[in-house]
């Protein structure tokens, strides 16, 4: 189990580490010189060439690249990811503003996908070819063909605007958070539920259950206590890739419902091609997807011992 | 809402069982919603074909006859600029259904190639082939969208580009997978026997059998595709307006949704139909081929 943890833990380093490469690869990519960037955003117009190289040099530019490699990976060690290029503050300050108002989104969103993929999956898997079955795939097929953003506005429009619930203007705080997170959560919940029902029938079949069966358990206790302990490492895999996905989605549903987070920031940073902050999106990103995603396999191997072969391989 | 385009997703862990290409196609037909998802898909490609020849033209403003309700003389409204939003629904079919396929060849295509060179050399190419495509699964494939395109700057080609490039990783990895699977198979042993060339058999013999395999998953991924093409585009970091494409249409529609909310009936049934009909036979597809999760 250790040497398995480790190695798993070994991948995820190495994951992280080509992530950090490719981030850094894009930020030497984009076109525009940082400096003058930088100087614009500090209200200088027409930089005389010393200014320019004076920024360059405290940027750290002007270095060759794996030096500048080095110099911004250990800047990132300590949190520092640079600095913006239209606002000239700390990209760290930035997202850190920002973080409170897209973690109770995200928090929420993945709290209601839970819940429903878990009420939508057992109802689902119960007694399938009944109709909650039928009702519950009917669903999940229609809200993960309704874009998101489509819903978004929908919602925003009937029952905002039109119904009076709730408030236009999202100010990023739980009380506001309900129906963005709901329209962030409504995908992942179908698609969880489909395979939380495939486990629970794939369970059924085991041999196990014919002898608690005779032994008189009924079906409600089959399905929660022998069945759905089975199901669940595929389960948990999923929300921790999917909780990494709900980040991936935050932009678009943040820009629909203005909701003052990093997801909202870093579209507006990509129409104003600020690359520092693209970046530290992408970072903080991919670190929380390595890290979530590491721990969830852990935890699965430590459920299912059966696992811990191939979380090593 | 699905953000994640299921090709973009880490493969579960294990090898794929390969896909049986022959003999699916009566099986898949034998199932009500591969059957409405396969007409819906005919239906949409013939109007992706024909349609723009039939409406007017999807970029001729009408300033004299902004915001028209349905009915008259437009079936479906005009727009905030007067054009006709038929038209431009119409025309973003095209739009849409072209960009997504594009995605998945192009995807597809670098897949196959960086999959199949890595099965068949094998060594340090493997080596080198198989960390990078591990790197790019192991992360969320829609932050790398953003990141490419914050890289490259919005645009609808550049968006191509970037889902591209952040989608052929897991196609790359099931074409390595059975690329070396093919490598085991007694006409590549007899093949190699009777002297054919390393490059033959590789093109031959191995190319054909990932192709198969890594054409069905990209095909599966559409859906998605559209679906990330037009959200991306709704925020103003894909197609630019006055582009008739579904997401710009929606994003014009919102500003006047107060008091024209029919401006969303077109582009958002567009986009609804079109995914509807990439997934319905995808999930059929998967069903039948899969035991594992039939029900």
């Amino acid at each position: 189990m250790t040497r398995a943890a480790l190695r798993r833990l070994g991948q995820a380093l190495g994951t992280a580490a080509g992530g950090a490469i490719l981030t850094f690869a894009l930020l030497v990519a984009a076109p525009g010189d940082p400096a003058r960037r930088v100087l614009s955003a500090r209200g200088v117009q027409d930089p005389t060439p010393t200014a320019v190289a004076q920024v360059r040099a405290e940027l750290g530019v002007d270095q060759p690249l794996p030096l500048r490699f080095w110099d911004w990976l250990t800047d990132l060690t300590r949190g520092d990811l640079g600095v913006s290029w239209r606002t000239g503050r700390p990209v760290t300050t930035e997202l850190v503003d920002r973080l409170p108002a897209t973690a109770i989104l995200a928090v929420s969103a993945l709290g209601l996908a839970v819940v429903l993929s878990l009420a939508l999956g057992l109802l689902a898997a119960a007694r399938p070819g009944g109709w909650p079955d039928h009702v519950a795939r009917v669903l999940s097929t229609a809200v993960l063909v309704v874009p998101g953003f489509l819903l978004g506005v929908v919602v925003l429009d009937v029952l905002v605007v039109r119904a009076g619930l709730g408030r236009v203007i999202a100010d990023g705080t739980w009380s506001t958070a309900f129906l963005p997170a709901l329209v962030l959560s409504l995908g992942a919940a179908a698609s969880w539920s489909r395979v939380l029902r495939a486990g629970l029938l794939e369970a059924r079949g085991a041999a196990h259950l014919r002898v608690s069966r005779a032994r008189g358990a009924g079906p409600a206790r089959r399905l929660v206590v022998h069945e759905l302990p089975n199901a669940l490492p595929p389960y948990l895999t999923l929300i921790g890739l999917g909780s990494a996905a709900l980040l991936g989605g935050a932009p678009i549903v943040e820009t629909v419902f203005t909701w003052p987070g990093v997801g909202r920031y870093t579209v507006e940073a990509i129409t104003g091609r600020d690359m520092p902050v693209v970046t530290g999106f992408t970072l903080l990103a991919v670190l929380l997807y390595v890290v979530v995603s590491l721990a969830l396999d852990l935890l699965a191997a430590a459920l299912d011992p059966r696992l811990r072969a191939r979380v090593a391989a | 809402m699905s953000v994640l385009p299921a090709m973009l997703r880490p493969t579960p862990a294990g090898s794929p069982q390969p896909v049986a290409v022959i003999g699916v196609w009566p099986r898949l037909l034998a199932r009500w919603d591969a059957r409405i998802g396969l007409g819906l898909l005919a239906a949409l490609v013939l109007v992706a074909v024909l349609g723009p020849l039939l409406t007017v033209d999807p970029n001729v403003p009408d300033y004299t006859d902004k915001v028209a309700p349905p009915g008259g003389g437009h079936l479906l409204g005009t727009d905030g600029a007067g054009r006709d939003l038929l038209a431009r629904t119409v025309a973003g079919t095209r739009t849409s259904l072209g960009a997504a396929l594009l995605v998945a060849a192009l995807s597809a295509l670098i897949g196959l190639f960086v999959g199949v060179v890595a099965g068949v050399l094998g060594g340090w190419v493997d080596a080198v082939l198989s960390r990078l495509t591990d790197v790019l699964l192991g992360l969320p494939g829609l932050v790398l969208t953003l990141a490419v395109v914050g890289l490259l700057g919005p645009g609808f080609g550049n968006l191509v580009l970037a889902m591209t490039l952040a989608g052929w990783a897991g196609l790359a990895r099931l074409a390595r997978v059975h690329a070396r699977t093919a490598l085991t198979r007694p006409d590549v042993l007899a093949a190699r026997m009777a002297g054919v060339g390393e490059l033959r058999i590789a093109v031959g013999h191995v190319l054909p059998a990932a192709a198969a395999q890594v054409l069905v998953l990209a095909t599966l991924g559409v859906g998605e595709v559209v679906l990330a093409l037009a959200g991306l585009s709704f925020l103003g970091l894909g197609a630019q307006p006055p582009t008739a494409e579904w997401g710009v249409m929606l994003a014009a529609a919102r500003d006047t949704l107060a008091f024209a909310p029919w401006q969303l009936i077109g582009p958002g049934l567009g986009l609804v139909a079109t995914v509807l009909a990439a997934t319905l036979p995808s999930e059929a597809l998967r069903d039948v081929t899969d035991p594992g999760t039939r029900a």
